[in-house]
């Protein structure tokens, strides 16, 4: 899958690039609007990242240009400015997911995972790892063929270490995921580890092995 | 005290001052003049009865002066030549009253016999026309006192309309206004002046006040894109196979405190938003829908603390809001009521149509309840609270005419809000 990301910040696109190629993208990057309309001219992407003030003009016209040149792109913006206009704007125009900076590239990666599966209509309707399998349209998860009772939060939970295998997820990151910026600063992290604790036990309880593991302190993982 | 009143009733006071004393002055001089014209008339009288008895060489009759009594008496010799003026009062018996009189009382001598003569003048007259003068001047004063006082207080009221303009457009005047203080010319130079020093001040604290806030807004958008930075480095850096478990603490540390910032940050924006009214598009929305929403959401955490909701009434309430500032204001209404709680403790939920009225359980504030709504005033450092939320709720409050309110009943923190009267 390749992705296009049209982002001025050199250190932050690079960021970008580096988490998303290691979960098997392909990327293609973009610092300014001159080369980001060059690029989405030449190529088909299936999802293009997009900061909304890009030096050379405004990303909403990118937005724009998408929708009409090739229609079933994914589109997420990268916004600083947190402006709910441009967000209603953004979202108006077509654009499938609003991100403010700054955000976890877990999160990043979780929501480009999510506009994919919508767009991806023939694609793969389930994520398998082992004996585990997802199904995001019915928000279901089976071990061993087995239905899991999940919770609406574990599943989410669950979804969410599934997309970003193999990475370290931090107790931030997590929290933010599940109960969106509601949760600021309250002691969100020992709801985390309570839900990991229950997630980990249903997998376990279903015969499957415990797949999370927990790292130094920084986090949880997620291995296969 | 206004400045009208007060200098009416300047006015008033020096004017009875002066009218007392004038009136003082008026009747002793009114009086003296009244003496000495009767005794003028007692001497002239006196003149012509030693005149006619000197030419006629006996009693003059009665009638023949313009006193009103002359009585003669034979008196022995030697007490003679004796002059007196005097006043006395006499019973008339007409009028059933003593009336006033002045009295001279002389001797002179016919045939060498000495007589003693006294004329009585009565001042009754005199002290008629004496009462109708004072009363006259009296209503004069009167007039005069509260005509002056009148003219000066309509003079008065005109010259200052200027100074309570400006006063009344100071009072309304808010920083957070875009307009400038605008004040009407005036022909007055105090006034003009302290317009024009009005004008020049608040131009100041106004230019001030912009571009501390064009500096707080910059600030916090171009923190966004180095947080967004390095914070996506930790977190690719956390990725690295192999960490030792210090360098992991570390990065975990670093990674909290930036999310910290970043969220710091992000309500500050979400401040300045409010303040600049960046949320202009309002609906009306259903408050107990809301609120609802927002108990199911924070269901779990109040599990978790094992917090206790106690919905005393859910009335319908609609408000006019953006929908969005209202959910951020009833979720800082509640996560302030879990964050300041204690572990089994209680909330009670009311909502009426006047107020939404939020009571939890909880240890006493060591503060004063009156910064609970400023930046950065968090009653509890342990609990991690950076004190915005209050803050968020009090600049939403104001945005849509709420009153949000504080106090600590029966061990119960108890939170107000209470809603803008409806102009139906």
């Amino acid at each position: 899958m390749k992705l296009l990301i049209i982002e001025d910040e050199q250190a932050l696109n690079a960021s970008m690039v580096s988490y998303l190629q290691a979960g098997g993208y392909t990327c293609d990057t973009a610092l300014n609007y001159h080369e980001g309309s060059r690029l989405l001219s030449d190529q088909h992407y299936t999802c293009v990242l997009i900061d909304l003030t890009l030096p050379g003009g405004n990303g909403l016209d990118l937005v724009r240009l998408i929708k009409k040149n090739s229609p079933d792109t994914g589109i997420i913006i990268i916004s600083a400015k947190n402006a709910l206009d441009d967000k209603i704007t953004g979202l108006e125009l077509g654009a499938d997911d609003y991100l403010t900076k700054p955000f976890h590239l877990s999160e990043l990666n979780a929501r480009l995972r999510s506009v994919i599966r919508r767009r991806n209509f023939n694609g793969q309707k389930v994520i398998k790892i082992g004996n585990l399998e997802v199904f995001p349209e019915s928000a279901e998860a089976h071990v061993k063929g087995q239905k899991l009772t999940l919770t609406k939060k574990e599943y989410d939970l669950l979804l969410y270490f599934v997309t970003n295998k193999n990475r370290v997820l931090t107790k931030d990151s997590i929290a933010e995921h599940l109960w969106g910026d509601h949760i600021e600063n309250l002691d969100s992290l020992d709801f985390v580890y309570t839900h990991i604790k229950n997630l980990r036990r249903k997998l376990v309880e279903a015969g499957g092995e415990d797949p999370i593991t927990t790292v130094y302190g920084m986090g949880y993982k997620f291995t296969f | 005290m206004r400045i009208l009143t007060k200098t009416s009733l300047y006015y008033l006071l020096v004017s009875v001052i002066v009218f007392l004393l004038g009136g003082l002055s008026f009747y002793k001089i009114l009086q003296t003049e009244i003496y000495d014209e009767v005794d003028d008339q007692l001497f002239t009288d006196k003149e012509n009865i030693i005149e006619y008895i000197r030419r006629h060489n006996e009693l003059p009759s009665v009638t023949s002066g313009i006193s009103e009594a002359i009585i003669v008496r034979e008196t022995s010799a030697g007490v003679g030549a004796l002059e007196a003026l005097s006043d006395t009062l006499i019973f008339s018996t007409y009028d059933e009253e003593y009336v006033p009189f002045r009295k001279l009382t002389f001797t002179t001598y016919q045939d060498g016999k000495p007589f003693e003569y006294t004329i009585l003048k009565s001042l009754m007259d005199f002290e008629d026309l004496f009462e109708s003068t004072m009363l006259a001047m009296a209503w004069i004063f009167v007039l005069l006192l509260v005509g002056l006082a009148g003219v000066n207080y309509f003079i008065n009221k005109y010259n200052w309309r200027n100074f309570y303009d400006t006063l009344e457009r100071a009072k309304r005047y808010s920083l957070t206004q875009r307009k400038p203080l605008l004040l009407k010319p005036t022909d007055t130079q105090e006034f003009q002046e302290l317009n024009e020093v009005l004008q020049a001040m608040t131009g100041k604290i106004h230019n001030d006040y912009l571009n501390l806030k064009e500096f707080t807004e910059n600030a916090s958008h171009e923190i966004q894109t180095p947080l967004a930075i390095v914070s996506s480095k930790l977190e690719l850096f956390m990725q690295s196979d192999n960490l030792t478990q210090a360098q992991a603490a570390m990065l975990e540390e670093m990674h909290a405190s930036i999310n910290r910032l970043s969220r710091l940050n992000r309500s500050l924006i979400l401040l300045t938003r409010i303040e600049n009214r960046e949320f202009s598009e309002n609906e009306v929305i259903p408050f107990h829908e809301l609120l609802q929403e927002q108990l199911d959401q924070l269901h779990e955490m109040m599990l978790m603390h094992d917090i206790q909701v106690e919905i005393e009434a859910m009335e319908p309430v609609f408000v006019e809001m953006n929908i969005g500032l209202c959910e951020i204001l009833i979720s800082n209404l509640l996560l302030n009521a879990i964050r300041h709680n204690s572990t089994g403790g209680i909330i009670r939920i009311s909502l009426k149509a006047e107020e939404l009225c939020i009571r939890n359980s909880g240890e006493p504030l060591q503060e004063e309840p009156v910064t609970l709504f400023e930046r950065f005033r968090s009653g509890n450092k342990l609990s991690g609270s950076m004190g915005i939320g209050l803050a968020l709720v009090s600049k939403i409050s104001e945005l849509y005419l709420l009153t949000p309110s504080y106090t600590y009943e029966e061990g119960l923190h108890v939170l107000r809000l209470k809603f803008p009267k409806k102009n139906s």
